[in-house]
């Protein structure tokens, strides 16, 4: 028998250690959101403005759709550094489909959305297949697979669209969508929360969802006791472009155009930052869905926060990357004297 | 390997096909090479040689930095944007003390390369300290810095460039020769040559190895861990300072944004010539392969006009390939 290891920390969890783990993180990103709250509450009004708060629930919608795909990606031992590149490829992708549609078939405007949608969101099928299949059939390390598709997937956005924004959706589509609000509250925060709760159901009550834990948690241990590792790991990766790809149809909707620039190495980075934040952990077989929507709430909301109060922007940078080592220092020294005790 | 007994001619199969799959990547950057020439013959004049050699100086650098924390089983994200630090910082500093009166041009110059190490250390340390002290994953403490290291470029620059770095600089570190050979390959074969004794002739160096390959066999044997981890970050962004002079003297000004890429480059130049993310193997010539590869892709796509947009997917399809290579070759070898 040949016996492979997988690095010497994936160590099975106690049922203990996750408990207290899922304590720790649940306890903490709450208090410090409330706090925010209340800072802004007293030092600045007008971050409770009904346009303001809307800003930040769009902006929180969108990391949290790609951070929960992140998330499960992380929660199976990998990585997606293309999460931002295809946001780029759909936005482009979608944006020319409906264009050349609407000028050979302008009256069918349920149609040409309904085509440009869905070649968006086969870009995403396609990016996640050749992410998913080259991790799990060719066993190639996620972090120079999803780089590679990163460069691939910024290359065609660019050479479809020279650069340059592509307009010419339809109306409906940006007005009825990107841009609507439908019951007093921005279209996008209720497919975010649709999606996030499909998220935490597969967490939670499907078979899916437990596999997706047992490969990150012990790959080996998953694969002998017949859980089929490769296939669920292609759909893991599919699963995540594919929500990084609807981000990129909301964000193109709510532009009104398709660019080659949209998402980037930005989103990417934030995606698992928010992660991150919520308690995933790098090392596979931990994170929930519903806690990584908080942690993109908090990250959303401390942008937004920056913003009102005037912080040169660049200062901006320096607090966000000091902000997420301290979540996971103190995440892990809380972790580490738990096991002491 | 499961059966202990083999035949000798099966080892000798063994070995000959191992011996192979090591000679993938050199035969393919030839085979390349020689690809282009049927397209463009100047791929292969002295001139262009020479071209290549000169760029692939800077690459090599960035991937040896990169690989000292590879072989760690960490990474640094953080590297372009220490780069770009490091440009804006010590050219200020170098173009406020040459305008300030009674200082001579030399100590400026002095004083930026000062400078800039000091950010670099600085980087690098907090990128250790977050590591091995406070055991955050490389990746988050790295993105971390990485955001840091953006907010001080930025920020000392206000956006824009630091322009009228000294002549003396620029000669300095990029157009000086000495005997007739160009000073960014002067300092990269100082560099690879300093961190090959390092890797090999050193107990730190040794230890890095070990502390990837195995790190609760390090911790058994009573090596200092965290120590050495800490010193493989300093170590990486020093190294990183060396390039993002070399960089500022050759563009005569801090740029802000100068280290763009090299992160995701650098790692991918390291991994492709043979030094495994899974930590614990590689070394200084997978970090030269991996960066003539690179560069000379990119000068021969440049050379027969390939269109930039195409140039990124090829490089992606190209990373991905290799890095398939090098998985047959650690999983067989």
């Amino acid at each position: 028998m040949t016996v492979r290891t997988f690095g010497s920390h994936a160590h099975p969890e106690t049922g203990l250690e996750r408990t207290s783990r899922i304590a720790a993180s649940v306890g903490l990103l709450p208090i410090l959101l409330v706090l925010m709250v209340a800072f802004m509450a007293v030092f600045e009004q007008k971050f409770f403005g009904v346009n303001n708060l809307f800003n930040v629930l769009r902006s929180t919608s969108f990391l949290a759709i790609i951070a929960a795909g992140q998330m499960l990606v992380l929660i199976v031992g990998g990585f997606d550094l293309s999460v931002g590149a295809v946001i780029a490829l759909t936005s482009t992708v979608m944006a020319k489909t409906m264009a050349v549609l609407s000028a050979s078939m302008p009256d069918q405007t349920a149609a040409i959305i309904t085509l440009g949608v869905l070649a968006g969101l086969g870009c995403g099928v396609a990016i996640g297949l050749i992410n998913g299949l080259c991790v799990a059939f060719l066993r190639i390390s996620p972090f120079m697979v999803t780089l590679g598709t990163l460069s691939i997937a910024t290359g065609v956005g660019l050479l479809l669209t020279n650069g340059i924004p592509v307009y010419g959706m339809p109306d409906v589509f940006v007005k009825g969508f990107g841009r609507a609000l439908w019951f007093g509250l921005p279209a996008t925060v209720y497919v975010a929360v649709a999606l996030i709760a499909v998220v935490w159901f597969i967490q939670a009550r499907t078979k899916l969802g437990r596999y997706i834990y047992a490969i990150g948690g012990n790959l080996q241990a998953a694969t002998v006791s017949g859980v089929p590792a490769t296939g669920y790991l292609v759909l893991t990766y599919v699963m995540c472009s594919v929500l990084a790809s609807i981000t990129g149809i909301m964000m193109t909707a709510r532009l009104g155009s398709g660019q080659a620039t949209m998402g980037g190495n930005v989103m990417m980075l934030q995606s698992i930052a928010a992660a991150v934040i919520a308690g995933v952990s790098l090392r596979g077989g931990i994170g929930r869905g519903e806690m990584v929507a908080l942690g993109a709430l908090f990250l959303s909301i401390l942008t937004n926060a920056m913003n009102l109060l005037r912080i040169d922007s660049k200062m901006q940078l320096v607090v966000l990357g000091v902000i997420v080592v301290l979540a996971v220092a103190l995440d892990e020294l809380g972790k580490r004297r738990q096991i002491r005790d | 390997m499961t059966d202990a007994a083999r035949s000798p001619a099966e080892v000798t199969r063994f070995f000959h096909r191992a011996m192979l799959i090591q000679a993938i990547l050199p035969i393919a950057l030839v085979l390349m090479v020689l690809g282009f020439t049927i397209f463009e013959p100047r791929v292969l004049s002295p001139q262009n040689l020479l071209n290549i050699t000169i760029q692939a100086s800077y690459l090599v650098i960035f991937a040896t930095a990169q690989m000292i924390v590879i072989l760690t089983r960490g990474f640094d994200l953080s590297l372009g944007n220490t780069v770009s630090a490091v440009s804006v910082t010590s050219a200020l500093v170098m173009t406020g003390m040459a305008g300030a009166e009674g200082e001579s041009v030399g100590s400026a110059i002095f004083l930026g390369i000062l400078m800039g190490i000091a950010v670099g250390a600085g980087i690098g340390l907090f990128n250790g300290f977050a590591v091995a002290w406070l055991r955050v994953n490389p990746f988050v403490a790295t993105l971390g810095s990485f955001n840091i290291a953006l907010g001080i470029a930025t920020m000392a620059s206000d956006g824009r460039p630091v322009f009228n770095v000294p002549d003396e600089f620029s000669t300095l570190v990029y157009s000086g020769t000495i005997a007739g050979i160009q000073m960014p390959i002067i300092l990269a074969a100082a560099v690879l040559v300093f961190i090959y004794f390092v890797l090999n002739y050193t107990v730190f160096g040794r230890s890095l190895y070990i502390l990837g390959g195995n790190p609760r066999a390090a911790t058994v044997a009573g090596l200092p861990s965290r120590r050495y981890l800490m010193m493989a970050y300093v170590l990486c962004s020093l190294i990183a300072v060396i390039g993002a002079l070399m960089l500022t003297g050759r563009t005569g000004s801090g740029e802000p944004n100068l280290g763009g890429n090299l992160t995701l480059e650098s790692i991918a130049a390291a991994v492709i010539g043979g030094v495994s993310l899974r930590g614990g193997l590689g070394g200084v010539q997978s970090c030269i392969l991996g960066a003539l590869f690179i560069t000379a892709l990119s000068n021969g796509m440049n050379l027969t006009r390939v269109d930039g947009y195409v140039q990124m997917i090829v490089l992606g399809c190209v990373i991905i390939l290799a890095i398939f290579l090098d998985r047959l070759r650690t999983t067989r070898a």
